[in-house]
């Protein structure tokens, strides 16, 4: 049924070609007014017409016209619009365009690499300027400088270092069990952006680097965001979660250009524990008998007194406060790019070369990365081009450190004690009688766990290196002036080859004599095959109709080997031929999805669009017969265009609405049996599968719809769009809990729905505009409400991952929303007031308690550009309101007098101010260090006294550009030199939650942008490597 | 070719391909789709070659796997049977916290790892087959362990999927147990010669049946034991039928050891344990062990780290802390992990040292895991004796004799140390741990005449000999309550004891994922406990 209506679609589709009236035609080259390079899909509008066209690639448009004289409305995505005269009888016509500091960008790619005017779009699109994701840039992953550009996305880097992976939230976290992050399309087709490793608990894990990570920006031609599921119904399944839509780079006709990218960036810690620097090891407000047997900094006031240390050396008990900041060094990036493009008529090309290598803030982890890009685009005849790209990326990323709790180098750091050396710490091993090193002794505040962390840093290590080849060739030909045919081949193809080495005598790591070895190799090869046919035609003098029908073939297979060994039979022997106890694992999953779509786009007297979709994908993952299909449909208008007698001030208005539902196949293999082979003694063994598959799996839905109302006033010096949106994600495929006597822990079951809905705002304002100054705004605010409707009905409660109640515990809850948190708390009475124990320490709550939700209910960016003469300036400020985060890492050290806050009260004195069971005032005080031993119990804590409101804004970004003069018939086009930074300071911190009476509360000392890992366990900081402040420069040469 | 031949020829197959894609897409795209979806790397069905795989697993699990012991066993019966006792501040279940997230490890793997494998042997081989009596036996080893724990389980409808499990009462359980064991050796009697069964799939007994026999009979004297106070008489028919049909007689030959390989963390259960230093001797066992003077000892545990001297066996180099020392308490010097004694060198890791010099073993983890030893069977015998039950030839003196014997032999133990042991009229002393505790108890080794204090030598030689199962061990001591620990020395403010001289955990409340789960079934059982659903309601066997 659904395959016959498609066709009848298609066959309408077809179908719908008119003849339209001849007038005279006028023709023209648009170019950048600076590069002279051709602007290749401007829109060039007739005034007072609703005619239009848009230019070729080399620049050249040809639009009827009537034979007297017309003014041309010259429109392109980052350039000022311009009008020109076209007087009776002009020849071709030459005009550039200069670029455009406001972001209300008239043309945006959209889905499938479709150009297409911003106003006539029916959904929420956004464009981020692509100089500004050169100029300033994460090392850890390029999606960190999205940050406070984009409407309602929300950034959470996970802990891994250099080039690890990183979340993107766009409008909220809708998958329960699969990922909520958005889908990347690169020159119209997704990447592949998994991520094999990463936190799922605050124990820890190793993150390792996502896909996006790989994104080079010196190759980015342009970028726009379409936040909603609707903007994206033709990307398919994985689009429900919002898109990035990428353009790469290419040649153009008549253009050569080479331009060279060169940055230097120097990067220190931005957000690390506040230390206490007056009590040193010890406990009780004594300096230790035995210093090897304490890692606490509980004892004496340091004064310079002479000690005995833990190794057993004459020491001096003085305050070590740069010990941490020590362990730390300065970072440092280099980023050298150059891209060279170059084009005949027949024959263009854009080559790039890329070179990141950085040396990151932990000792021994660095990453170089080379990407090389090489693009083809052939004119072959006048109806057939071809374009072909290859991007061959090599990545080396050394030294990448564990996060979280575990023996991870950045936690075992700030366990030192505060009396503890560098010095003294870099004595982390001796060779014992073999000549293999072995740990020194170390006063550890948990000796099965943590370990020196010089010797994590040094005796182990986590290298991942990474090949990956991006490439595609597409074919296009037209069929008529009006109906064209292309298909186009995708690879994307991504090695991973990750070693991990733990030295004998590595903590948890490595429990087998000899030390221990893992090689991981991960393949994942996603081919995608299109076939799509596109038309546009004039229907009547005001109504025009564009459309795409096609069909899209994609197959993504995954391979991974584990190959490990837990002892090495001679020590320290980094092979898996001197293993003792080699053991090897194989996981694999492949998902081929089959799809046919149709779009069209109405157009009338372009004031009036509409757009409409429907798909059908035939998904391997499902039960026969296999296929699903969703529509979207959508409706914009320009009121500034059809009113007539609407004030002048207002120079745009336009309001939009539509709705979209995509769906999504599930999982691989979920719909069959499994029994898993058991590695063990003798022949190992065979276990069926705990988890009850689901031979009915249904595909998920989100359904979203979204209005949208943009204006522009006083010629456009001021806009304002805003956007309300509210999505259903259902029919989700969550494990759920079955009863355990039915012989399996887990069911799959397709259930729940999800809500987010929300209010986008950008405000776009040029305060000033003059021919040497020139000021513009940019301001996005967004808000998101979440909230959990139903689960199923056997599940109302289900945990985002961390099942261990450390710190806190993100949940899922019927009724609740997505994330919120629930931790252990200081014991309520019925009336609120805390209660104390008979002792004066704090009592806890007999089951964990609701803390609040990890997601900020605000996301605020603004922009400032100033541009004076040759000189320019640009500050980002952004921040997130409300959300909570825990910390662990405050948790754990609390426990052993480490930081700050466990300053005061060591000498006793501290009351609590709370009651007993009976409700009457307890009045016992307490030490410093009960309190907060009581709090903390070092490893699993009261998470509610170290959860902080994590509200903060900062200057995220600042960049201070000048643009070199060059003569014009220097080689050199133009040339730009900036000084830029990263997290330059913070504006505003949140504060812990709990104001505990004597102590207050304590301002919020980490980044809330880190995470422990890039999945659904957020919420909770444990050992997070710190984010960091970047300053740097870069130079721009345009040859 | 000129270009017009190529606009063409490009035509042409671009027409084919468009059409041949909506063919494509309109006929048989999705035939391979069964295949793709399908995992490589796992089995969708079992077979006949499959099918000892499968017991391998259930008794893999069944017997508490390296993933489990920590949280199943450690974390609970083996600080509440006073084995070890904790070092780990934020540890609470020593101070009898119940953390209901780790618990759970001793309930849902027999539900889940064993259940599904024994329930599929047994719908695929004959009842009247060897290989179906070995998984009836490895199914009560399972779920005696789960009853134990919490009293009524799911049990008589599981494996069925549904919304809901019953739970049922444990003397119902108990009495399929019995039946269980008993036809299961009525199988294997005939089969007494064959030793091939599972063969190298049994990592228990390498499938000599005749082994299994007396495992079964030992199991089903230690379930009637168990239930001898709240059913004498049924007690005493299960026990005399499992002596008369033959239980462990010889250590190490009956011993009953499962094999674990360290490759892919299939570790030896109490070996994990080693590097963590969560957990040290109690000082119940320093008591005991160093008033006896006791040469198992040496198996047992280490010298502290800190002793000088790593020689195995000086008494004053073990050290033991007592159960639920308080934050504080664990910060002070001799209650460090340092300065208490490590579990035995057999679990212990090559970085485990004493004084510096290496005293572990590089295959720790691969070390045997004890599952039931024949030791067990002489005290259980002994005790029967005591009650007057036909437990064989021997006196009750003599049993208990054969006990010790047995459970030293288990260790490597003979001869004349193992003899002026039996005759040494040691008690236990006062440990010497960091609170200054006196001697755990007055109870010599040597057969005393007094009736009163004969049971009390059984319970405290079987509390010896049954180390380091202290699942066992905790159960032995909730039902008999004769052998003395000490009281706990801090009660976290969650745990409804208030005075741990009078009261103790008696068993496990029924589980969070459970009551989540499985609500209704578990709002149900709690009718079947004959008290509230807390850890003070003593279950169906526990008359103390």
């Amino acid at each position: 049924m659904i395959r016959q209506k498609l066709h009848l679609l298609l066959f309408l589709l077809l179908c719908s070609c008119i003849a339209f009236a001849q007038e005279r035609t006028i023709t023209g080259k648009i170019t950048d007014e600076t590069t002279k390079a051709p602007l290749a899909g401007a829109t060039v509008i007739i005034k007072g017409t609703k005619k239009a066209t848009t230019t070729d690639a080399d620049g050249n448009f040809s639009i009827k016209a009537p034979e007297n004289k017309v003014m041309l409305i010259v429109t392109s995505i980052g350039y000022a619009s311009k009008e020109f005269s076209a007087a009776a009888g002009a020849g071709a016509l030459a005009i550039t365009l200069g670029a455009d500091t406001k972001q209300l960008g008239e043309v945006v790619v959209t889905a499938l690499g479709i150009t297409r005017q911003s106003k006539t779009l029916v959904y929420a699109a956004q464009s981020v300027p692509t100089n500004q994701l050169t100029e300033v840039r994460s090392t850890d992953n390029f999606l960190g400088s999205l940050s406070g550009k984009v409407a309602n996305v929300v950034i959470n880097q996970g802990s891994g270092g250099l080039g690890s992976g990183a979340q993107i939230i766009l409008r909220g976290n809708r998958s329960i069990q699969g990922s909520s992050t958005a889908l990347i399309v690169v020159d119209g087709v997704p990447i592949n952006n998994n991520t094999y490793s990463a936190a799922g608990n605050d124990f820890g894990s190793v993150q390792s680097s996502d896909g996006a990570s790989n994104i080079n920006p010196d190759d980015i031609e342009s970028m726009t965001v379409l936040r909603g599921a609707s903007a994206a119904a033709l990307y398919g399944s994985e689009a429900g979660n919002g898109v990035l839509v990428i353009a790469t780079k290419r040649g153009h006709k008549g253009r050569s250009e080479a331009i060279v990218n060169s940055g230097i960036g120097f990067e220190k810690p931005f957000a690390t524990p506040d230390f206490q620097n007056s009590y040193g090891q010890g406990n009780g407000g004594l300096i230790a008998a035995d210093s090897s047997q304490t890692g606490s900094s509980w004892g004496a006031k340091m004064t310079g007194q002479s000690y005995t240390d833990y190794l057993y050396n004459k020491a001096t008990y003085s305050s070590q406060k740069d010990n941490v900041k020590d362990f730390f060094r300065t970072g440092l990036s280099l980023n050298n790019s150059v891209g060279i493009s170059a084009g005949s008529d027949k024959v263009q090309s854009y080559f790039s070369y890329t070179n990141n290598y950085a040396k990151g803030i932990i000792r021994n982890n660095d990453l170089n990365r080379h990407n090389i890009n090489f693009r083809i685009s052939n004119q072959i005849s006048s109806k057939l081009s071809t374009d072909a790209k290859v991007t061959y990326i090599a990545s080396n990323i050394n030294g990448r450190p564990r996060t979280g709790e575990e023996n991870s180098p950045v936690f075992d750091a700030y366990e030192m004690p505060r009396s503890v050396s560098t010095a003294q710490a870099r004595n982390y091993q001796a060779p014992n009688s073999l000549g293999v090193m072995a740990p020194t002794n170390w006063p550890s505040t948990q000796n099965s766990i943590y370990q020196n962390p010089y010797w994590m840093l040094n005796n182990t290590s986590i290298g991942e290196a990474r090949t990956r080849v991006i490439g595609f060739a597409s074919v296009k030909y037209l069929l008529t002036s009006w109906l064209s045919v292309r298909g186009s081949f995708n690879l994307d193809r991504t090695s991973d080859q990750i070693e991990e080495k733990y030295q004998q005598g590595t903590l948890l790591w490595n429990t087998n004599a000899g030390g221990s070895y893992g090689l991981t190799n991960l393949v994942s090869t996603n081919k995608w095959a299109d076939l799509i046919l596109e038309g546009n035609n004039q229907l009547t003098k005001d109504l025009k109709i564009s459309y795409h029908a096609g069909t899209i073939y994609q197959d993504k297979v995954y391979n991974q080997t584990i190959a490990s060994s837990n002892g090495l039979f001679v020590a320290n022997k980094f092979s898996l031929s001197f293993g003792s106890n080699p053991s090897t694992t194989q996981l694999g999953t492949e998902v081929v999805t089959q799809s046919v779509f149709g779009q069209a786009n109405l157009s009338w007297r372009d004031a009036i669009f509409l757009d409409a979709s429907l798909r059908n994908d035939w998904d391997s993952r499902l039960p026969s017969p296999y296929h699903y299909n969703y529509p979207s449909i959508g409706a914009s208008a320009i009121l500034s265009e059809l009113i007539k007698g609407m004030p002048k001030a207002i120079s745009f208005l336009k309001v939009s609405a539509n709705y979209a539902q995509v769906g999504n196949g599930g999982q691989f293999g979920v719909t069959n049996a499994a029994y898993n082979y058991v590695q063990g003694a003798g022949n190992g063994s065979i276990a069926r599968s705990t988890i009850l598959n689901i031979p009915g799996l249904k595909p998920e839905l989100v359904k979203s719809y979204e209005f949208g109302l943009e204006t522009r006033f006083i010629n456009d010096r001021v806009g304002f769009a805003a956007t309300y949106y509210k999505s259903n994600s259902t029919n989700q495929l969550l494990k759920i809990g079955l009863p355990v006597g039915t012989g399996y822990s887990q069911q799959y079951i397709n259930a729940g729905n999800i809500e987010n809905h929300g209010v986008e705002l950008t405000i776009s304002a040029s305060p000033i505009k003059t021919t040497d100054l020139t000021w513009d705004i940019a301001v996005n605010l967004s808000l998101n409400r979440n909230k959990v409707i139903t689960l199923s009905p056997y599940l109302k409660q289900t945990a985002l991952g961390g099942a261990d109640n450390r710190s806190a515990l993100p949940v899922v809850q019927e009724g609740g929303a997505f994330g919120d948190l629930y931790a252990f708390q200081w014991a309520r009475n019925a009336k609120g007031q805390h209660i104390v124990n008979a002792d004066g320490t704090p009592a806890t709550s007999a089951a964990l308690g609701y803390i609040g939700n990890y997601n900020p209910k605000e996301v605020v960016g603004m922009t400032n550009t100033f541009q004076y003469k040759k000189f320019s300036m640009r500050v980002l400020i952004d921040g997130r309101i409300g959300g909570i985060l825990v910390s662990g890492t405050e948790m754990n050290l609390s426990f052993s007098g480490i930081t700050k806050g466990t300053e005061k009260f060591r000498e006793g004195g501290l009351n609590l101010g709370g009651v007993d069971a009976s409700g009457a005032a307890v009045s016992q005080t307490i030490t410093a260090q009960k309190f907060w031993q009581t709090a903390s119990g070092l490893r699993y804590g009261t998470g509610e006294f170290y959860a902080y409101n994590a509200t903060s804004l900062r200057v995220r970004e600042l960049s201070i550009g000048y643009d070199i003069p060059v003569a014009n018939t220097h080689i050199i086009k133009s040339m730009r030199f900036s000084a830029v930074a990263r997290n330059l300071f913070w504006i505003y911190r949140g504060k812990s939650i709990l104001d505990i009476p004597g102590l207050g509360k304590r301002k919020m000392w980490m980044d809330p942008d880190v995470a422990n890992g890039n999945g659904l366990f957020q919420g909770t900081e444990y050992g997070a490597i710190p984010s960091t402040r970047t300053l740097g420069f870069n130079l721009k040469v345009i040859f | 070719m000129n270009m017009r031949h190529i606009n063409k020829l490009v035509t042409t197959r671009l027409q084919a391909a468009l059409l041949g894609s909506v063919l494509l897409f309109g006929l048989s795209c999705t035939k391979k789709f069964e295949q793709t979806n399908t995992d490589k790397n796992s089995i969708a069905t079992v077979s006949p070659a499959t099918l000892p795989f499968l017991f391998a697993h259930a008794a893999d699990v069944a017997t508490v796997n390296a993933g489990n012991y920590q949280v199943a066993q450690n974390l609970f019966a083996d600080q509440y049977a006073q084995y070890f006792a904790c070092e780990a501040t934020y540890f609470a279940s020593d101070r009898l916290f119940l953390n209901q997230a780790w618990v759970g490890a001793n309930f849902n793997p027999y539900y889940t790892d064993v259940l599904p494998q024994l329930q599929t042997l047994f719908a695929n081989t004959d009842s009247s087959s060897a290989e179906h009596a070995l998984a009836e036996i490895v199914w009560v080893l399972a779920f005696q362990k789960a009853t134990d724990y919490w009293g009524p389980i799911p049990y008589f409808s599981i494996g069925t999927v549904s919304p809901s499990v019953a739970y049922d009462p444990q003397d119902k359980i108990y009495d399929d147990f019995f039946k269980r064991l008993t036809a299961a050796v009525a199988v294997l009697t005939p089969l007494a010669g064959t030793t091939s069964i599972y063969s190298s799939y049994d990592q228990i007994y390498g499938g000599k049946v005749s082994k299994w026999i007396k495992f079964a009979n030992t199991l089903r004297l230690r379930c009637a034991l168990r239930i001898s106070k709240v059913d004498p008489a049924r007690a005493k028919t299960e026990a005399e039928a499992a002596v008369a049909a033959g239980v462990m007689t010889t250590s190490p030959g009956d011993d009953a050891l499962i094999l674990r390989s360290s490759v892919g963390g299939d570790n030896n259960g109490l070996s994990i344990m080693s590097d963590w230093n969560e957990f040290r001797m109690s000082a119940t066992m320093a008591s005991v062990l160093k008033g006896y003077q006791d040469p198992r000892i040496v198996d047992y545990f280490l010298p502290t780290a800190t002793s000088a001297d790593p020689t195995p066996g000086i008494f004053a180099n073990y050290s033991g802390l007592r159960n639920g020392l308080s934050v504080d308490q664990l910060g002070v010097k001799p209650n460090l992990a340092a300065n208490n004694s490590h579990q035995g060198s057999r679990w212990a890791s090559t970085s485990v040292t004493v004084g510096g010099t290496i005293v572990g073993t590089a295959t720790y983890a691969s070390t045997p895991q004890n599952v039931i030893e024949t030791a067990e069977a002489y005290f259980l015998r002994a005790e029967g004796s005591l009650l007057g039950w036909n437990m064989g030839s021997l006196t009750t003196q003599q049993l208990y004799e054969a006990g010790i014997t047995n459970s030293m032999a288990q260790w490597g133990i003979t001869g004349a140390a193992v003899t002026s042991y039996i005759s040494s009229t040691n008690t236990p002393v006062a440990p010497g741990d960091g609170l200054s505790s006196p001697a755990v108890s007055n109870v010599p080794i040597a057969w005393s005449t007094d009736p009163a204090v004969e049971l009390q030598q059984i319970m405290t030689q079987k509390w010896l000999g049954l180390f380091p199962d202290g699942m066992e061990a905790w159960a032995d001591w909730r039902r008999s309550h004769v052998m003395k620990l000490y009281p706990v020395v801090n009660v976290d403010s969650r745990s409804l004891v208030t005075d741990p001289t009078t009261m103790w955990v008696r068993r496990i409340p029924f589980l969070d994922s459970e009551k989540q789960t499985n609500g209704p079934a578990v709002t149900a059982a709690a009718s079947l406990l004959g008290g509230a659903d807390n850890e003070l309601t003593p279950l169906w066997w526990d008359k103390n």
